[in-house]
């Protein structure tokens, strides 16, 4: 098991910048249901000599809104045209170049932004990472990457939605890309990695997930836990969950649910009488601290793990502070090993063995 | 360029940008059925080729595209009429 970190702790190195390197993110300024007037709010608080950002969208409206002294550090480049979120998403990004999201990802794909951030529909966000920005050699899906809120860390939980049905060798992939992501971007050592199953048993599971059992345990490059429940995501049994997108994103959307549900009824009971409203005083800093620890904004978004380059998907209903740990977290994922490492242990082979590098393990 | 030429193009595609197993690319082989491949896989094809070999294809042509011979063809008989 990995050393305690505090949520803070998480928080500090998901958003850091690292000295004497400039990353330029690329955000889509028409992504979201608060764009762009929240995108730009994110943008300014973030945007600084290492962190550059470049606004795409509609310039006049972005111009607008970052007033008469905008910041040198904000770039704005027009895409008048937008993907809504009921739009077919392979349709949309082949048909619309001028939309905010395919120039932000082409911004990418160019060699002009180091990495891309949206508010917009998933699906979208994936095609146009997928047909722009471009997987990496050897990465046979890309997965949605999210942090599960859980007290006291939270937990590395992917495919989320990327991929409904998938191969035994994609679920290999998924650990070896979460556990890079893990070490790499939130700093945790030697993590852990677990197979979302119904059952603790090898034996338990979909005939994808059974052969997958075999191939993570077989793989020593992957510190694996073996299966583990539903169950077991907030409880922190490991650090690195691994799922195919249909399970992953049920598991990710029963859990919300659930925290959303249990933080009201809370809230629900703290304000009913004079009694409780005192305890609730008392308790005041605790029940801030495990609501911080729940909330989803404070850990930036869902990341496209597999591309050329990285790519964030914030939250829909994000406002500047989520959209503002999206693009700090898209930063950070530039300048970590992130990319370096999974190419390294994708590029080694479908079956993990660790032919010349000199320690399979990292 | 010859059909050879196109199917070597075709299959270093599917190679690079797909990570299909080589050697399982052969003429008729079936994108779907034999590679393995998604529909948006399908639509990577259909981009990189056009980017390769420098034509267009509709989503219309691309949905009749089943197989690597079916995508040799199509792109044959685009390049000879450029």
């Amino acid at each position: 098991m990995s050393p305690i970190l505090t949520p803070h702790e998480v928080h500090e190195r998901l958003t850091s910048q690292a000295a004497g390197v400039t990353v330029r993110v690329a955000v889509d300024a028409a992504g979201g249901d608060n764009a762009p007037d929240e995108v730009v709010k994110a943008a300014v608080a973030v945007a600084g000599e290492r962190l550059r950002v470049i606004l795409v969208g509609a310039a006049a409206r972005l111009r607008e809104l970052l007033g008469p002294q905008p910041s040198p550090y904000i770039e704005v480049l027009d895409a008048p045209d937008v993907i809504h979120s009921d739009e077919e998403p392979v349709k949309a990004v082949r048909s619309k170049p001028a939309s905010s999201l395919v120039v932000a990802a082409r911004l990418v794909a160019d060699g002009e932004a180091d990495a891309c951030v949206s508010a917009g529909s998933t699906g979208a966000v994936l095609a146009a990472g997928l047909l722009y920005v471009r997987r990496m050699k050897g990465v046979m899906r890309p997965a949605i990457c999210t942090l599960m809120p859980a007290v006291p860390l939270p937990v590395v939980l992917l495919d989320v939605g990327a991929n409904a049905e998938v191969r035994p060798e994609h679920l290999r992939q998924f650990a070896v890309m979460g556990q890079a992501f893990a070490t790499e971007v939130i700093g945790l050592p030697d993590p852990q990695v677990g197979l979302l199953s119904i059952g603790e048993e090898p034996t338990k599971g979909t005939p994808a997930v059974i052969e997958a059992h075999r191939l993570l345990a077989d793989d020593p490059s992957i510190n694996f836990f073996g299966n583990v429940e539903g169950r077991d995501i907030m409880n922190r049994t490991v650090d690195v969950i691994v799922a195919d997108g249909f399970a992953g994103n049920i598991a990710l959307k029963a859990t919300e649910g659930a925290a959303r549900v249990i933080v009201k009824e809370i809230m629900n009971a703290v304000t009913g009488s004079w009694r409780a409203k005192v305890g609730a005083l008392i308790m005041a800093a605790d029940l801030r601290r495990i609501r911080d620890a729940l909330d989803p904004e404070e850990y930036g978004g869902a990341y496209l793990l597999g591309l050329n380059n990285p790519v964030v998907i914030a939250h829909g209903n994000s406002r500047a502070r989520g959209i503002g740990n999206a693009i700090r977290t898209a930063s950070r994922a530039v300048t970590s090993g992130l990319l370096p490492t999974i190419g390294e242990r994708l590029a080694v082979g479908s079956h993990g063995v660790a032919g010349e590098s000199a320690d399979g393990c990292g | 360029m010859t059909r050879e030429e196109i199917f070597e193009q075709v299959k270093a595609i599917l190679v690079d940008t797909l990570s299909v197993d080589g050697d399982k690319v052969t003429f008729d082989a079936r994108f779907q059925e034999d590679l393995e491949t998604d529909s948006l896989d399908l639509v990577e094809l259909v981009m990189t080729m056009e980017e390769k070999f420098g034509i267009k294809i509709t989503d219309e042509e691309a949905a009749e595209i089943k197989t690597v011979g079916d995508a040799v063809d199509f792109v044959e008989k685009r390049i000879s009429v450029a």
